[in-house]
């Protein structure tokens, strides 16, 4: 294991984008390359050739070979994009909502301990309720289904924006806010030039795992209560037994999740580049 | 709450809480509002020894249900803890086993669990099968995220200082790498107790038989809300409770956080 | 016990460590010679960033040298194509403490030995005892290291070192973080330790009167790239106090590093300043 030299030097910039998988590729060595075409090609395999090895359990599960013809047809189809659109809509508006109610009232929490004191314990209760349980409540009470369906992204990413924002503004370390006051800032300029851009990462953080999860509740509302979109497309298949169909809603649901979280923290870079250089 | 220096302040909170859903809902039947269960009602249904719709305190259904969802809950995730430690740990520890298993588990990740429902119910047999299996699922890959984190996360002088100590791979693996980790893994054990009851009631919902999941449901089906509400608290409670016990097996664990934390 | 303080001589001969050889070359060290005493007490002083980390790295096995070779006793330690492996014959106490923190201070103390299967438990915590004693901790063997004071730790580390009776004790400016007066206590008893065994010891710092009082030979290095810019010695008796810190022959040692390494801190400041501007 070589050393790293003392001072900055003529490092590489880095790339600009990219957590998880992709640092790691770029970050790795032919060696992990390699290590990765092995293991995905051979799951590929495996999964391709489960039914005539006979592996157990898997003899029902069509193989990558439906599931790409099936793909092609169901993208070639209105419904597909259709519920594409449907189902982005719903996250969208439900983690834009989240976002809107979760930080500023996170951000008025963190500042103001009698708000937080007398409002958190409610939080405390609220949250561990699965949003799913919720569904039932949501159905009666929204008008609509499509009100519903958003309530539960809405309430899927609302508890983690709302604690993320909260912890990150409470951690700000205290030596910041006393610079700042010396420096003779106001209690407007204190939050506006200290307190939000030092939680910014922290409400990013929240972001980006509440996208995720926001996906997550939109699948479980759309199959439970839902008529429309990629969740419902999903189950539907699975009822009529068109399982290829069923994989490929899968697969796109999983990458658009991917995607919407991946779009959150390049934003994130952007809005905190004192971030960027570690 | 408790452990502010006001805690009747989170006591006001809570009431007020109860208080606005008695206005909105019981008294004033303001907009949607009236559609919603009374809480009133709610409690009243709740500790009547012979509830109108058959769940209460006193209902040996409710135990019934709630032992169902329990016993799934903690079997999940028992088996996810430790499957998913252990990978995370090899997986931090070895290079190769890390470039096999990460490409896949970052494939598979972004997938919602509640879409592998379909999967599930092919390829795991029986009614509660499936059901376990999802919740399973969704911890798992927490599970083994956050282990990884933690491996990651350790300073690498730590390393460095138990290989001139002549400590032999496997003292290091125990010694360093587990305890070093045990920070973030707890973090990320939290965090799957959380997706587990999540999964949990989504797949009873989906295909269950008994559990709070289905049996809320089965409340709304029937248009007994008050029991509907009975069990979404009951839920919370559990969620609630289930996590504080991760975090007390964590201090126990972790005994020297605390106490550096306290003298600092 | 007598035969383990004649070993532990070091012979470095015309060695240097470039990083990144291919790419943006760094000179680290260059040509650096020097012959090191079995039992003696070498520190090495210089600006930051002079490659005195590297050195240590080099002797201690995390890293590997580019060219020259380090010889232990007079068997090769490291060569560019010998890469060395860190081992309990060269223990380093590293500057920003590596006490496990989530083990007590008395498994801290023998890890050395038991991990190596050397000692028993109880053995070795005998020993340990009778070591922290002397450093003047008595009783925190049940404690953490998160509970113990700056200089407390320095202390248990450097039991936690000479418990393994290594040949080379390499102290990367260990006592950089304390304050000036625990500093002083601390420095004593390490003194006192190695009164009573002498054995090698490579010392790091840049405290210029820290290397004074504790060397018996103080080498003196350049900016980067890292060369030997004197080697002097200090000819004032053991056990030292410190009142011997204000007596002339002492300051007379002093002044001369310092007029030496003044020079060598502007450059280091000024090619920091290039640095940031490019």
């Amino acid at each position: 294991m070589t050393a790293v030299p003392s001072t900055r030097l003529h490092r590489p910039p880095r790339p600009a984008f990219a957590v998880g998988m992709m640092r790691w590729l770029r970050a790795g060595s032919n060696l992990e390359w390699a290590l990765a075409i092995i293991s995905i090609v051979g799951l590929i395999l495996l999964w391709e050739y489960a039914r005539p090895l006979g592996v157990p359990g898997l003899e029902n599960v069509p193989p990558p070979s439906e599931v790409i013809r099936a793909s092609a047809k169901l993208l070639s189809s209105d419904i597909y994009w259709q519920a594409w659109g449907l189902s982005l809509r719903r996250v969208a508006i439900g983690f834009l909502a989240a976002q809107i109610l979760g930080v500023p009232l996170g951000l008025a929490l963190a500042m103001n301990r009698t708000a937080l004191d007398t409002i958190f314990p409610v939080v405390e209760i609220l949250r561990p309720i699965p949003p799913v349980a919720w569904i039932p409540v949501a159905i009666i009470f929204w008008p609509t289904r499509e009100l519903s369906v958003v309530f539960i992204v809405f309430l899927g990413a609302f508890w983690i924006v709302l604690l993320n924002t909260i912890g990150g503004a409470g951690s700000i370390d205290v030596n910041y806010r006393r610079a700042a006051q010396s420096l003779g800032s106001m209690p407007r300029d204190m939050f506006w030039r200290i307190i939000l851009p030092a939680t910014i990462p922290s409400i990013v953080i929240g972001m980006a795992v509440g996208m995720g999860l926001a996906w997550e509740m939109l699948v479980a509302a759309e199959m439970v209560a839902g008529n429309t979109g990629l969740g419902y497309l999903l189950w539907q298949s699975f009822e009529i037994n068109a399982i290829p169909q069923c994989i490929v809603c899968m697969v796109s649901i999983g990458i658009a999740g991917f995607l919407s979280s991946e779009i959150i923290r390049q934003l994130g870079r952007y809005a905190a580049p004192w971030q960027r250089q570690q | 709450m408790l452990r502010s220096p006001r805690p009747y302040l989170g006591f006001l909170g809570i009431g007020t809480f109860f208080l606005a859903w008695y206005v909105l809902v019981d008294a004033t039947h303001f907009w949607r509002f009236r559609e919603l269960p009374g809480f009133v009602s709610s409690v009243r249904e709740w500790v009547n020894p012979n509830p109108v719709y058959g769940i209460s305190l006193f209902t040996s259904d409710y135990y019934l249900h709630i032992w169902s969802s329990l016993y799934r809950v903690f079997g999940a995730f028992a088996v996810a803890t430790l499957l998913g430690t252990t990978i995370g740990i090899l997986m931090g520890w070895s290079r190769i086993f890390c470039g096999l298993t990460f490409p896949i588990l970052e494939l598979l990740r972004p997938i919602p669990i509640l879409a592998w429902i379909p999967l599930a119910i092919i390829l795991l047999p029986g009614r509660e099968l499936p059901i376990i299996g999802l919740t399973f699922l969704a911890a798992f890959f927490v599970t083994i995220l956050n282990t990884l984190l933690g491996v990651r996360s350790i300073d690498p002088v730590y390393f460095r200082a138990a290989r001139s100590l002549g400590f032999s791979e496997l003292g290091i693996l125990a010694h360093v790498i587990v305890p070093g980790a045990l920070p973030y893994i707890f973090v990320g054990l939290q965090i799957a107790m959380g997706a587990c009851w999540f999964s949990l009631v989504a797949a009873e919902i989906a295909s269950g038989q008994a559990g709070l999941g289905y049996e809320v449901w089965q409340a709304y089906y029937y248009v007994q809300f008050e029991t509907m509400v009975i069990i979404m608290a009951t839920l919370g409670f559990l969620g609630y409770v289930s996590s504080a016990l991760v975090r007390l097996v964590a201090r126990r664990l972790m005994r020297w956080r605390t106490r550096a934390l306290a003298g600092v | 016990m007598e035969a383990r303080t004649r070993s532990g001589s070091l012979s470095i001969r015309n060695v240097g460590k470039v990083y990144n050889p291919g790419g943006a070359k760094v000179v680290a060290l260059e040509d650096i010679s020097v012959e090191i005493r079995a039992g003696s007490f070498c520190v090495f002083v210089g600006p930051s960033g002079c490659g005195k980390t590297t050195l240590l790295n080099t002797v201690a096995g995390f890293d590997t040298v580019t060219a020259g070779e380090i010889y232990l006793d007079n068997v090769l330690l490291s060569a560019p194509e010998h890469a060395p492996q860190p081992g309990s014959d060269r223990i380093v106490v590293f500057q920003n403490g590596s006490l496990f923190p989530w083990k007590t201070v008395l498994w801290n103390a023998v890890c050395g030995p038991v991990q190596q299967g050397r000692m028993k438990y109880a053995e070795a915590a005998a020993h340990a005892r009778e070591l922290l004693a002397r450093v003047g901790l008595k009783g925190i063997e049940a404690q953490y290291p998160g509970e113990l004071s700056g200089g407390m730790k320095r202390r248990v580390e450097i039991v936690r070192a000479l418990i393994n009776e290594p040949k080379i004790l390499l102290l990367d400016e260990p006592f950089r973080a304390l304050d000036a007066l625990t500093k002083s206590v601390v420095q004593e008893y390490l003194l006192e330790l190695y009164d009573l065994v002498p054995r090698t010891v490579f010392f790091i710092t840049h405290d210029v009167e820290e290397a004074v009082f504790l060397a018996d030979t103080v080498i003196v290095m350049t900016t980067r790239p890292g060369r030997i810019l004197k080697i002097l010695n200090v000819d004032m008796e053991r056990p030292r106090t410190h009142r011997i810190l204000t007596s002339e022959r002492f300051l007379a040692i002093e002044n001369e590093i310092r007029a030496a390494i003044h020079d060598e801190a502007r450059k280091a400041f000024e090619a920091g300043e290039r640095e940031l501007a490019a």
